[in-house]
């Protein structure tokens, strides 16, 4: 049996194991790696289930290239050829920015940055962007512009020292497991818990306080929080004047929101307004924990922006046991940002219209770069569905299933002149693509993953890859090199020392350093211990900036015809789009149907028996599921995970974009329920 | 008869292994914590903490390909392995524990996967002073071939079978004549009585529903409780189709699924958390006792460490004990 030791595939909470394989060379299990200080010899049922996917015979193990309407078998010269001749010969035709590159959250910190710079270097277009739009890119926005800095602001191990957790749209027991589980063991110490959900999740049955705000109305309840510090005084005078700007403004705001006019918004009672207000304002460490409940909404950036002046309104921020803690939700969705796999910035949130970072990357690179940015991927998505983005190269993702609005995601990719898919599964998206690239996974190669807590750490190659798939990094390299750029990296070590090298918040990593428990960014330079706390004495931007904002209802309500709220997540058991988790034997058994859940009032006015399958619909289309009736969603709305394509719940959201993050509101359409 | 060895014999007698067994011992990975692997593949490490991954699992893995059935009905079996297994550097639990796994799948219909494995492998306890920063732990007696004690200045060999007597005979005498000359296990550990106390706290039904509804509520189904545990031998049966051939594997299964004992119709009779975290203190308290006459729980800690919430069993007996005893 050998050992090799990884960081896990699935959540950004960035937990340690160890892959076990047999004489074989296959995949026999799993064991937490026991003291490393995220993990602590403990897992989820995903980590621990981590190798179950890995030698699936449905893995992708020779390059496709379409012909005659099918995909079929090819060498990798070919397929490669064929990818790069199409790409430069739309991007000649109808201009660079007629291409569009989708990185992956899940691929490495190396692979990602290659990608980014492929997009700009070797096509010439900052069209370049992956799922962290679909997730936190309300967070990259609205913490960059209130702190300087879009990450989480504190550590995973601040979970020991704080007073009270509020946890604000995070069902952080089934999507964060790990860290749930940290919040648990906070309570069982003796620290207070305040739950925002609309949902009944695990942490409410804990909670010293839960409200079950209307999805959508978490600026209103907020600002009725903040409104009801400020009269009872229990905000942090000294903190607003030293560290902060613009508080007289943001105060003015707040005015209108009493409790009673809050109530109205959000169905909750003016005392529960008043009661979390004064719990979470009476602490002296209080974290604020958040996930896509605060992001994914069409006002996602106005809901970061009030989770952050609640923060800074208490002077939480800088000191232990405190912070703005967005967890982010991919194994690599913040390396992924940090690699400039973004279509406004290089690595190390550079702005590509900063003429002296892209003097820098120019010169490193040895080519012209483009000046404007890019386009986002959502919009990108809507711009080949009018014809406008023409060629698109998708690494490892899957916006059939994991995108707003199904019907235009396939209008779109039906509608472009060229798709090339790298994946290690045969999605749906990959079954659009003119040519698919087969990937190693996360288990046959090497690289370096950035955690949710900015923790960059190793991921190391465990069993071959089937076939003749290759890894990420030697693809890319393959594109770079018909290009003409740099592409002889012999390992994912020399990558990273390109980009310490251009990247001032990884300028002390390597991977010689990452061993052991690895570094958590700014690590600055070589001898830097790096970062657990952001913003200890100053902001990143310097002061921090109370951001004023006003309550906007979403994009669409539950109406006559669409009498139901729907809200989609994830379950604990599946991951996104379910390549993976769906062909991994236990947890594929435990959650095997598309389900909705729904509430046993609402179940029984409509006639609705458990488990019985039913129709819904919304605006832009209509799938059949399995009724699971249960006491966790409120009356009127209903739950669907987005993981099953046979019932996707992306036929039904709302692809209504946040206006400056871009990122559409999961979280909230209006929807029909049938018995089928 | 005790065998007296210095290190020298010591590294000795596992070469001797090496050579005729698939060897096994205590291996420091990169974190510092350590599991059984392949002699030579690793840096040694003969004492110190519990070994991390459950030795069990090179007896009965996580993930097991159990037989291939060909696209023309043929079935093949996994190639057997070359060399009989040695596991080297159990103590005590680690051995009770294969003992309890033993007498499952061996008894009829003997499990015969399990079998292969365990007929003529060799088990080394490793005892004595071998604990983290030379605690101490007690002897194992007789669920291995041989012990192995640490004491202040080198080892005490001890053979229980004939193999083990074979492998001891080119070594010295020692002094000591009998094993319980430095034996200091202390009468019955605590852990022992207080499974005991929880036990009949069980069996005299004292400990209500809404117990497990608090303990269930804490409980992530992370599904770790049973997966680190060494005498749970819960396994299910998973096919699956490459290139026309079915392989047919088992993997590690929990009872803190819900699917675990799902009936199709979706009926479940352990339908809620509440039954199942119950089932799974109950199973080792109760149900073992009513089978094999002893608690399942060999108390090595493992379900404890690796619980996210601090509800393994140990955590669950003392609250049970707390509360109800
Ligand atoms: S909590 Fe996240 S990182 Fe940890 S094992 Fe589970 S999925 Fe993996
Ligand atoms: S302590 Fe836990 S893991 Fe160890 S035998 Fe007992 S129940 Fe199993
Ligand atoms: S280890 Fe703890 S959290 Fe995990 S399944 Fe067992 S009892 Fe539940």
């Amino acid at each position: 049996m050998t050992a090799t030791l990884t960081t896990c595939p699935y959540c950004g909470t960035g937990c340690n194991f160890y892959l076990l394989s047999d004489d074989d060379g296959r995949l026999t299990g799993v064991e937490p790696a026991g003291q490393h200080p995220t993990t602590r010899g403990q897992l989820c049922v995903k980590g621990w289930n981590a190798h179950a996917f890995v030698d699936h015979p449905d893995r992708l193990a020779v390059p496709q290239i379409r012909r005659d309407g099918e995909l079929q078998s090819a060498d990798w010269q070919q397929a490669l050829d064929l990818v790069h001749d199409q790409l430069q010969a739309i991007a000649e035709k109808h201009g660079p920015d007629s291409l569009m590159f989708l990185s992956s959250a899940k691929v490495s910190n190396e692979e990602n940055y290659l990608l980014q710079k492929l997009a700009r270097a070797g096509y010439g277009t900052n069209n370049i962007d992956h799922c962290a739009r679909l997730c936190h890119s309300s967070t990259v926005t609205g913490l960059v512009e209130t702190l300087g800095s879009g990450a989480m602001t504190n550590s995973l191990s601040c979970f020991d020292e704080t007073e009270l957790v509020f946890v604000i749209g995070s069902n952080t027991t089934e999507q964060h497991p790990l860290i749930g589980s940290r919040i648990l063991q906070a309570k069982q110490r003796g620290a207070k818990l305040l739950v925002a959900d609309s949902r009944k999740i695990r942490l409410a049955k804990h909670a010293d306080l839960h409200l079950r705000q209307q999805n959508g109305s978490d600026v209103a309840l907020l600002s009725g929080m903040m409104r009801q510090i400020l009269r009872d005084g229990l905000e942090d005078r000294d903190f607003i004047a030293q560290r902060c700007e613009n508080f007289a403004a943001f105060a003015e705001k707040l005015e209108s929101y009493t409790p009673e006019y809050v109530a109205g918004i959000t169905g909750l009672e003016p005392e529960q307004v008043i009661a979390a207000a004064r719990l979470y304002a009476e602490a002296d460490r209080a974290m604020i924990v958040y996930a896509m409940g605060i992001t994914q909404h069409s006002h996602g950036v106005d809901n970061v922006r009030a989770i952050s002046n609640l923060a800074l309104l208490t002077g939480n921020l800088g000191k232990p046991g405190s912070g703005v803690n967005p967890l982010r939700g991919q194994n690599n969705v913040q390396g992924a940002c940090d690699m400039g796999a973004l279509p406004d910035v290089y690595s190390g949130y550079q702005n590509v219209a900063d003429p002296e970072a892209r003097k820098k990357f120019s010169t490193a690179w040895g080519c012209e770069l483009p000046e404007t940015k890019g386009l986002m991927s959502t919009h990108a998505i809507e711009a080949a569905a009018t014809g406008e983005v023409r060629g698109m190269l998708i690494l490892g993702e899957n916006p059939m299933l994991s995108d707003a609005n199904q019907g235009m995601v396939k209008k779109a990719l039906e509608r472009l002149d060229f798709l090339a898919v790298i994946d290690i599964f045969p999605t749906e998206t990959a079954a659009f693509a003119d040519v698919v690239l087969p990937a190693s996974c996360y288990a046959e190669k090497d690289g370096s993953f950035t955690s949710t807590e900015r923790r960059v750490q190793l991921g190391r190659k465990a069993a071959e890859p089937p076939g003749l798939a290759r890894t990420d990094w030697q693809i890319i390299c393959e594109l770079l090199q018909r290009c003409g750029l740099k592409s002889d990296y012999q390992n994912p070590a020399e990558i990273m020392a390109e980009i310490a090298a251009l990247t001032p918040s990884y300028g002390g990593i390597s991977h010689d350093r990452l061993q052991g428990h690895g570094l958590q960014w700014p690590c600055p330079d070589k001898t830097h211990p790096g970062t657990p706390i952001l913003h200890i004495d100053r902001c990143t931007r310097g002061k921090a900036r109370f951001s004023p904002v006003d309550y906007r209802a979403p994009h669409e309500l539950p109406d006559r015809d669409f009498p139901f709220l729907l809200n989609t997540g994830r379950s604990y058991f599946h991951w996104h789009t379910g390549s993976m988790t769906r062909r991994s034997h236990l947890l594929d058994r435990e959650e095997r149907f598309a389900f909705v859940e729904i509430n046993p009032d609402d179940a029984s006015q409509l006639a609705i028996f458990a488990r019985q399958q039913v129709r819904i619909s919304s605006l832009r289309g209509s799938i059949t599921c399995r009724a699971l009736v249960s006491e966790k969603v409120p009356a009127g709305q209903v739950f669907i995970p987005f993981h099953f394509t046979e019932g996707a719940a992306n036929a039904l959201t709302n692809n209504a974009l946040d206006p400056e993050s871009g990122i559409p509101e999961f979280k909230v359409c209006a929807v029909r329920i049938e018995p089928c | 008869m005790l065998k007296s060895l210095k290190r020298e014999d010591l590294l000795r007698l596992l070469e001797t292994l090496a050579e005729q067994y698939d060897l096994q011992v205590p291996l420091k990975l990169p974190d510092g914590t350590r599991q059984l692997g392949r002699y030579g593949s690793g840096e040694l490490s003969l004492c110190g903490p519990l070994l991390q991954r459950k030795p069990t699992s090179l007896l009965f893995p996580q993930a097991e390909l159990l037989l291939s059935i060909n696209p023309d009905g043929s079935v093949e079996q996994p190639h057997p392995a070359e060399k009989p297994l040695a596991l080297f550097g159990l103590e005590r639990s680690d051995l009770a524990a294969i003992a309890f796994l033993d007498r499952f799948f061996l008894c009829e219909p003997a499990d015969d996967i399990y079998q292969g494995k365990r007929e003529n492998s060799l088990l080394i306890g490793l005892t004595g002073f071998a604990g983290e920063n030379s605690a101490y732990l007690p002897p194992a007696g007789e669920n291995c071939d041989l012990e192995l004690i640490a004491t202040a200045d080198g080892w005490l060999g001890c053979a229980y079978s004939a193999a083990g007597k074979t492998l001891l005979a080119p070594f010295p005498d020692s002094e000591a004549k009998e094993r319980t000359e430095i034996d200091q296990r202390a009468a019955e550990p605590k852990t022992d009585s207080l499974l005991k106390a929880a036990s009949r706290l069980l069996r005299e039904d004292k400990v209500p529903d809404a117990f497990w509804q608090e303990i269930a509520d804490r409980c992530i189904l992370c599904t770790g409780c049973n997966l680190v545990c060494p005498t749970c031998s819960c396994f299910c049966v998973q096919d699956r189709i490459r290139d026309g051939k079915t392989e047919r594997s088992r993997v590690w299964d929990s009872c803190q699924l819900d699917a675990f004992m799902r009936e199709a119709s979706g009926h479940n009779p352990l339908g809620t958390e509440a039954l199942r975290t119950r089932r799974r203190i109950h199973h080792k308290l109760v149900a073992d006792v009513e089978r094999w006459g002893e608690i399942g729980c060999i108390a090595c800690g493992r379900c404890d460490r690796t619980c996210p919430t601090g509800i393994g069993m140990f955590a669950v007996v003392e609250e049970m004990i707390n509360q109800f005893g």
